[in-house]
């Protein structure tokens, strides 16, 4: 399952159990009898276990997920492509190392694009041949932002714009976006 | 209560509300324009986008200062002078920010991220970017001494210790008794003082680059830093100053007794102060030249801002109200719904602030699903909760017709209208587009079935209006002679 299909999952799964939990509350509030005394039992130490759980559940998913962050990606590897990407209003310019038009890159090889801006800030979005995004980061006047990357899936991909960066932002004719072929 | 206060908050609500109207069908046209339903151009819908965001962020943030300030003077002195200073410099920055989206067609968005707004002249009158500028400083202005004077009177009150509830930590049953409203408004307006004196910073800068004919030039990295401070941080914390209000008026509208501050409580929403302050960080996560430091920092700040503000609050929600039978209104129905969006809202931005999910969701549509569930379906719920109270205090009157029909249309309008944003993100579809790239081929689908769930929400939300705009204008008829404290 791709990353944006198990997020959803796992979102609907979590509202629906949110909105039931709810749910059961306000039925518990209805069917109570007038007089007070039931509610919850032990509310400090249930509540400091909640606390306890919660914690941990945050403290392990973030040491599964903080070792997938793309700044500790292929950073042992030296690339075997070096493509620098200038964005500008309204287009995405893609050179090799001697400065021509790079329209071409290798599958299955680790690729460095070094991405910058020479206008306003703008995102460079890889889009893959079935349009799921892949990769980004963000192209920035002044900086350059170092994305590593392997395609494995041959094919076209689209790059997109994902900072807003004026009128010509959404693709329309002539506006952000470009393409290059993985083979 | 204080006549005066009474009719600046009647005020303040009514304007809340019509600038909430307009905002929503300036939302409707830009999901219909998506949609393919209507066509736009591109320069109007961006100028639409600019100011139905400024618009919905500058009322929520003053929706909860309006009710935190009409709350605390149950217990603090203090009187409608700051309120009606900052309600005449909000009215004269709104219209000024509206000259320059509607006449001026600027159009940087209401994040105007840097350097945006000096580079993009052709598209916009050239004075729009300056006055742009300049409305934001007159509204800084007025938020920010409505702020402090609001500080400054719970000081004459408490203590600095007993303000942040510092005594409950060390005592179980301290003399002085730090009231959850007041520490959490204190809490809440401490980050919103920081946030403008940040925003003050953000316009010395963008003046200095303005009026020097361009030989001073702001860095890209740092302006962006202070943005995504300031706007992250004045879209928490109204959050939190809605939550304020519902520790305060929950229990009593409920008829359970009162929220006490505890030690948990005290320290988790000293806490919350740090980590809402952090977590903006995870708006430049996508900026790989950002100290890593930092981006690690952001992951933990998100995570963990989770514990003090919404798990501490979720567990007094549930022991307050389980198994003890609840006489339910249109106002703790609103709290409490307010809450379970809120909570829904708050898992979607914790999957986004996972650095390895934010890689593909940055910037799509995932975006303003999470942030739209939180503020249309969590904020924007407990302040009319709110304003629905209040509005009986006004009137005297305690009518709540067609209840079930508001939260029924609320619920199922503002859900399906999330529902549409979080698919698109699930699709890739990127945000702040003014039409979607025929490759994505359903996300126009998604588009209009938006704009009409949310009709389904803007007919709830005017039905709660009307009975709230009936009760609230009888206090500019009701006498003097109810003034009984000043
Ligand atoms: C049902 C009512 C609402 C509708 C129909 C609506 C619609 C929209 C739409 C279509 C967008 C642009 C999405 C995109 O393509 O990027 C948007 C953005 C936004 N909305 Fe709403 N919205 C509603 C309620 C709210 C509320 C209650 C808030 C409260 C804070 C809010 C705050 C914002 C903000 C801050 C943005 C970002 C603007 C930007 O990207 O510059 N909206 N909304
Ligand atoms: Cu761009």
């Amino acid at each position: 399952m791709k990353g944006q299909e198990f997020v959803l999952v796992l979102f609907l799964v979590c509202a629906i159990a949110i909105s039931l939990i709810s749910f059961l509350i306000y039925k518990s509030t209805i069917k109570a009898s007038s007089e007070d005394g039931a509610g919850i039992k032990n509310p400090l130490k249930k509540r400091l276990y909640f606390l306890l759980l919660w914690g941990g559940v945050l403290i392990i998913i973030m040491s599964v997920t903080i070792p997938k962050s793309p700044y500790f990606m292929y950073t042992e590897q030296t690339p075997t492509m070096v493509i620098n990407v200038q964005a500008m209003q309204y287009a995405f310019i893609m050179t090799d190392e001697t400065e021509n038009p790079t329209f071409e890159i290798p599958a299955g090889k680790m690729v460095e694009f070094r991405v910058t801006s020479n206008d306003v800030t703008h995102g460079f979005a890889v889009y893959n041949p079935n349009n799921v995004l892949v990769t980004q980061t963000q192209a920035m006047p002044g900086y350059v932002n170092k994305l590593r990357w392997v395609f494995d899936e041959p094919g076209k991909y689209n790059i997109l714009c994902t900072e807003f960066c004026g009128i010509g932002h959404a693709t329309q004719t002539g506006s952000m976006r470009s393409d290059f072929i993985v083979k | 209560m204080n006549i005066s206060l009474k009719r600046i908050t009647s005020t303040w609500i009514i304007t809340i509300l019509l600038l909430f109207f307009t905002a929503i069908i300036l939302g409707i046209t830009m999901r219909f324009n998506q949609g393919k339903v209507i066509s736009i151009d591109d320069g109007k819908f961006y100028g639409i986008m600019t100011t139905h965001g400024m618009t919905m962020i500058a009322i929520w943030a003053v929706a909860g200062m309006v009710g935190v300030h009409y709350l605390l003077s149950r217990y603090i002195n203090v009187g409608a002078g700051l309120s009606k200073f900052a309600f005449i410099m909000t009215v004269i920055g709104v219209a000024m920010f509206y000259v320059t989206t509607f006449i001026g067609h600027f159009h940087a968005g209401w994040t105007f991220l840097y350097p945006l707004p000096f580079k993009n002249s052709f598209a916009w009158e050239s004075w729009a970017t300056p006055m742009f500028f300049w409305s934001l400083t007159v509204l800084g202005v007025g938020w920010l001494v409505w702020s402090v004077g609001l500080l400054v009177a719970i000081f004459k009150k408490y203590s600095f210790s007993q303000t942040f509830a510092w005594q409950h930590l060390t005592k179980k049953d301290p003399e002085v008794q730090t009231p959850p409203l007041v520490l959490i408004s204190a809490i809440s307006l401490v980050g919103i003082v920081l946030c403008l004196l940040t925003a003050v910073v953000i316009l010395v800068l963008s003046f200095a680059e303005i009026y020097s004919d361009g030989k001073f030039v702001n860095d890209p990295l740092l302006m962006k830093n202070l943005i995504y401070f300031f706007g992250h941080t004045i879209a928490n914390e109204s959050l939190y100053l809605g939550l304020g209000i519902v520790y305060e008026l929950m229990p009593e509208i409920s008829g359970r007794p009162k929220f006490k501050t505890t030690w948990y409580v005290a320290l988790g929403w000293n806490f919350t102060l740090l980590f809402v302050l952090t977590a903006y960080f995870h708006h430049l996560y996508m900026d790989f030249v950002q100290p890593l430091g930092l981006q690690m920092f952001g992951q933990f700040a998100s995570y963990f801002a989770s514990i003090p503000s919404a798990v501490v609050t979720i567990i007094s929600i549930i022991v307050l109200l389980y198994g003890h039978r609840i006489k339910w209104t249109i106002t703790n129905l609103l709290f409490f719904i307010g809450i379970t969006g809120w909570i829904i809202g708050g898992v979607g931005a914790l999957i986004d602030s996972t650095i390895s999910n934010n890689i593909f969701l940055h910037n799509t549509l995932w975006v303003p699903a999470h942030f739209h569930t939180y503020n249309a379906l969590g904020n924007v719920l407990l302040i009319l909760g709110f304003f629905t109270w209040v509005a009986n205090e006004f009137s005297g009157s305690q009518t709540d017709p067609m209840r079930k029909l508001k939260l029924a249309l609320l619920i199922i309008g503002g859900f399906g209208f999330v529902l549409m944003f979080y698919c698109g993100g699930a699709e890739s579809v990127p945000r702040r587009y003014s039409v979607y790239p025929a490759e994505f081929t359903r996300a126009a689908l998604f588009a209009s079935a938006a704009a009409w769930f949310a009709i389904i929400y803007l007919l709830g939300m005017s039905l709660i209006f009307v009975d709230i705009f009936k009760k609230c204008i009888r206090v500019y008829s009701s006498s003097h002679s109810d003034s009984s404290v000043a």
